[in-house]
């Protein structure tokens, strides 16, 4: 079990105090993928006073529920302020619980329905190869969302023009007992043609190792992870906590878990 | 009409590196030009119309023109969400361009036919929509449309209506103006049936290859006449009847699909849009209006 970092705990409090503070939820999913997201973010080359740097890396979340995780991440490295996370979900907030791209800095694409960001970062590396750039392309995809067949559409596309700027991430935390789940994912995306990396989906270093260079083709990360990751109450009742929102008590519960997890 | 399609494309392409062509399996060969000139921008990218959106909107957002192409329901009914989203809602922009109008693959039977393409994308904010009734439309369509950075539905046809109509993006055309008190509406290849069923009528005739944006101020000038629109897929009459205070009325498709096989002329004389069936509906209205004038 791999220890949480300083960074990635702090990430979580930002989450938990805006799910707090907005009403909104997504917590176990915004959990489970905050590791994956600080590795990426530690990995592009981006600069968050610039958001629109010609020469930036793209990151494409297409599970777009898991946009508080994101939030907490991109405010973390200064896209944003974080006091404004607690805006996330109100009626004029630029933090919907699924990412604009035209009102989120550093959000490159608008997801939510699921099965999208996958062939829209699949276009964006076929770019950069038609550019013959050095950009990279990531994006995070979720085990339910697995489950639309665009996302092996687009595998299939990506790894037969061999786009070698995609770097796709997985985040296989179970979430499909409940309808459909995806025995053996990193058997069957390596079936579909892509250089297959398994992790430890809260495993910093782990993550950004896999992440460091490009594979020759499509690189895919299945990341193993646990919704709720870090609260325990949480991770146990994922199904009950997928969009509820704490109140004053649960939120101290929740952060006292945290500290220590 | 589909060859068109490939000389402009290969024209254009020769003037600007970043137009793309991604086929989704069809037309391949007519396109063998296009791809021993510009090998590197294009993509007979498969049988996966959905991830050809979702790609050629990846590809916009980095500054591309590409233009997606294959049979229309399956790049149309079938990529509603990949258009409404990935192109519209993210503003990214490229080209849809089918082949298959209406009943066009009348032998294939109604899993080939697209009567509510127009309809549906009509509804999208950003989307622009034509529907060329002849190669010279659709050349000067694309070239003033296809790098503005919005998404444009090019519908294409294999029944060109033959005639020389004047193209300029968003306006409709006046083909005949008798000061009647019926205005005959259509747009696209039908138009042919319909020159051929009112040539000798006195009736007015106002013609659309744009359907989004609609050209309202032409449609408005025959607000005091009845208007009759003649199409052979959904959308040109709710086009126009977003002009207000309109008496309008509608010959077109039944609802039911359109099971039998055949030719487009068989299917277009089975539902009453050859010909005599347009001259008998036209006829019909007129009377009507004439009585009521």
């Amino acid at each position: 079990m791999p220890t949480m970092t300083p960074a990635c705990r702090d990430i979580r409090r930002s989450i938990l105090r805006a799910s707090k503070a907005s009403g909104h939820g997504h917590i176990p999913t915004s959990f489970s993928v905050v590791e994956m997201l600080y590795a990426v973010y530690a990995t592009m080359r981006h600069d968050p006073r610039r958001p629109d740097w010609p020469e930036r890396d793209l990151f494409v979340l297409s599970k777009g529920h898991a946009a508080l995780g994101l939030y907490a991440v991109l405010a973390h490295h200064g896209y944003f302020d974080v006091a404004e996370l607690d805006t996330f979900g109100a009626f004029r907030s630029r933090l919907g619980c699924h990412p604009d791209r035209f009102k989120v800095p550093g959000a490159e694409v608008s997801t939510g329905s699921l099965g999208h960001g996958i062939g829209l970062a699949a276009g964006m590396a076929l770019a950069t190869q038609l550019r013959g750039s050095s950009r990279r392309v990531f994006t995070l995809v979720g085990d339910g969302e697995a489950n639309e067949g665009t996302v092996w559409e687009a595998l299939m596309v990506a790894s037969h023009r061999r786009l070698a700027a995609l770097t796709v991430l997985f985040d296989d935390n179970g979430s499909q007992v409940r309808s459909l789940q995806i025995p053996n994912l990193a058997e069957r995306v390596a079936a579909f043609g892509c250089d297959v990396v398994e992790v430890d989906g809260h495993d910093v270093d782990a993550l950004r190792a896999a992440l460091a260079t490009p594979a020759p083709t499509v690189r895919a990360v299945v990341a193993h992870t646990t919704k709720g990751w870090g609260c325990p109450t949480l991770a146990d009742n994922m199904l009950e906590w997928h969009r509820k929102s704490p109140d004053d008590a649960q939120l101290a519960r929740f952060l006292e878990e945290l500290d220590a997890a | 009409m589909r060859k068109q399609f490939r000389d402009t494309a290969l024209e254009l392409a020769a003037q600007d590196d970043d137009l793309v062509v991604i086929l989704g399996d069809i037309s391949h060969f007519l396109f063998l030009p296009f791809q021993e000139r510009h090998p590197t921008r294009f993509f007979n990218m498969g049988i996966c119309e959905n991830t050809l959106v979702s790609v050629a909107a990846g590809l916009a957002s980095q500054g591309f023109h590409p233009f997606v192409h294959t049979i229309g329901p399956f790049l149309t009914d079938r990529c509603f969400e990949q258009i409404k989203l990935d192109l519209c809602y993210n503003g990214f922009g490229a080209n849809i361009v089918t082949t298959g109008a209406s009943f066009d693959y009348a032998w294939d039977g109604a899993t080939h036919h697209a009567y509510a393409d127009l309809a549906m994308l009509r509804l999208l904010p950003g989307m622009e929509v034509t529907q060329p009734g002849s190669p010279r439309e659709l050349d000067a369509l694309i070239r003033s449309q296809y790098r503005n950075g919005r998404s444009t539905y090019f519908r294409l046809s294999d029944h060109a209506h033959g005639l020389d109509v004047p193209v300029e993006f968003g306006r409709g055309v006046v083909l005949k103006d008798h000061g009647a008190p019926l205005t005959v509406m259509t747009s696209g290849p039908i138009l042919g049936n319909v020159m051929a069923a009112c040539s000798d009528l006195p009736v007015n005739l106002v013609y659309f290859h744009t359907l989004k944006p609609m050209d309202h101020a032409l449609v408005a000038r025959f607000r005091h006449t009845k208007i009759l629109v003649v199409q052979d897929a959904h959308g040109l009459a709710e086009a126009i009847a977003e002009v207000p205070e309109l008496s309008m009325a509608v010959h077109g498709l039944p609802d039911r699909f359109l099971a039998s096989y055949g030719t487009v002329k068989d299917l277009r004389q089975s539902i009453g849009l050859d010909p005599a069936g347009i001259r008998e509906a036209v006829r019909m209205r007129l009377g009507r209006a004439v009585a009521a004038a």
